[in-house]
């Protein structure tokens, strides 16, 4: 009973914070970006659990928009990559998205010239992916769809850019499926790949999926993302 | 200041969520979608043909 409520309240945290991200990337403004954050609603523990969740994309606005996040939404974030590393056993996404976050955490540091976060550890690696099926690649891809920005290089990006037609009948799949977080994850990456089949109707099949799925946040926020894209803002 | 209770029920919370459960899920069982959404999607589409076939007849089992 304790371990639901808390799923819920912590599924309901992070929907809050994947909607001022949203907020945040179709208007810029930062306050909006962490006002879940700052606002005081959710407990602390909870509040990191939730931007550990969301991971990198909580930053993503100071990413894609270069607007600097407020004090008390970094502070936080700051705390959640703390709390929150991956164990010794961790699956790859687990390890993957910390690395992310520690990533994008120096590089906002970086932008606001302050003092710089430690380097991400050593760059995990991608050899879980070496043999994936297409429908696994997609679902892991779209799981760590954090990574897909422009201009980032890493073992992941990789092994996306190595596979466009595969993310692209990923993509199709999710759709079919309803899997409406992974469409919009694997359409993320599918606007940063190059040799994406025209047959594929990426825009088309995008709207669709804003049309269908974009009420949930998580969804949304990718949708944004895959928007903002295309003006290829260099990280 | 929060109450000794508060700050109680708050770790007790936080050491309930499993945060790798979430950070790697499995994949949800697939809907596929029924002919009129396709249709949908073909007037959205316009002159492509993004996604506009029916699913593949499976046999029924059993």
């Amino acid at each position: 009973m304790e371990q639901s409520s808390t799923s819920a309240l912590l599924q309901g945290t992070v929907l809050d914070l994947a909607s001022d991200v949203v907020s945040a990337l179709r208007s810029g403004d930062h306050v909006r970006a962490g006002s879940t954050l700052t606002g005081g609603g959710a407990g602390e523990g909870v509040a990191r659990a939730a931007v550990r969740v969301l991971g990198a994309d909580t930053l993503l606005p100071s990413v894609l928009l270069r607007v600097p996040p407020e004090p008390a939404q970094l502070a936080v974030f700051k705390d959640a990559v703390a709390a929150h590393p991956p164990r010794d056993d961790a699956a790859p996404t687990v390890v993957w998205s910390h690395w992310a976050m520690t990533r994008a955490l120096r590089r906002t540091e970086r932008a606001l010239g302050g003092p710089l976060a430690d380097e991400p550890g050593t760059e995990p690696d991608a050899r879980w992916l070496d043999d994936a099926s297409w429908q696994f690649l997609t679902h892991q891809l779209a799981v760590l769809a954090p990574l897909a920005l422009p201009g980032e290089e890493c073992a992941v990006t990789r092994v996306a850019r190595a596979r466009p037609v595969d993310v692209a009948r990923g993509f199709v799949r999710a759709v079919r499926r309803r899997d409406w977080q992974q469409a919009a994850g694997a359409g993320r990456w599918l606007t940063l790949l190059d040799g994406v089949p025209d047959t594929l109707g990426l825009e088309a099949g995008l709207d669709f999926v804003r049309l269908m799925g974009g009420s949930d946040p998580r969804v949304a926020l990718q949708l944004e993302a895959a928007r903002l894209m295309p003006a290829g803002v260099l990280l | 200041m929060p109450s000794k209770d508060k700050v109680l029920e708050e770790v007790t919370r936080t050491e309930n969520i499993d945060i790798d459960a979430v950070l790697d899920p499995a994949e949800p069982d697939g809907v596929f979608r029924d002919s009129r959404e396709c249709a949908a999607l073909a007037l959205q589409s316009g002159g492509t043909n993004l996604l506009l076939s029916p699913p593949t007849p499976r046999p029924k089992k059993g």
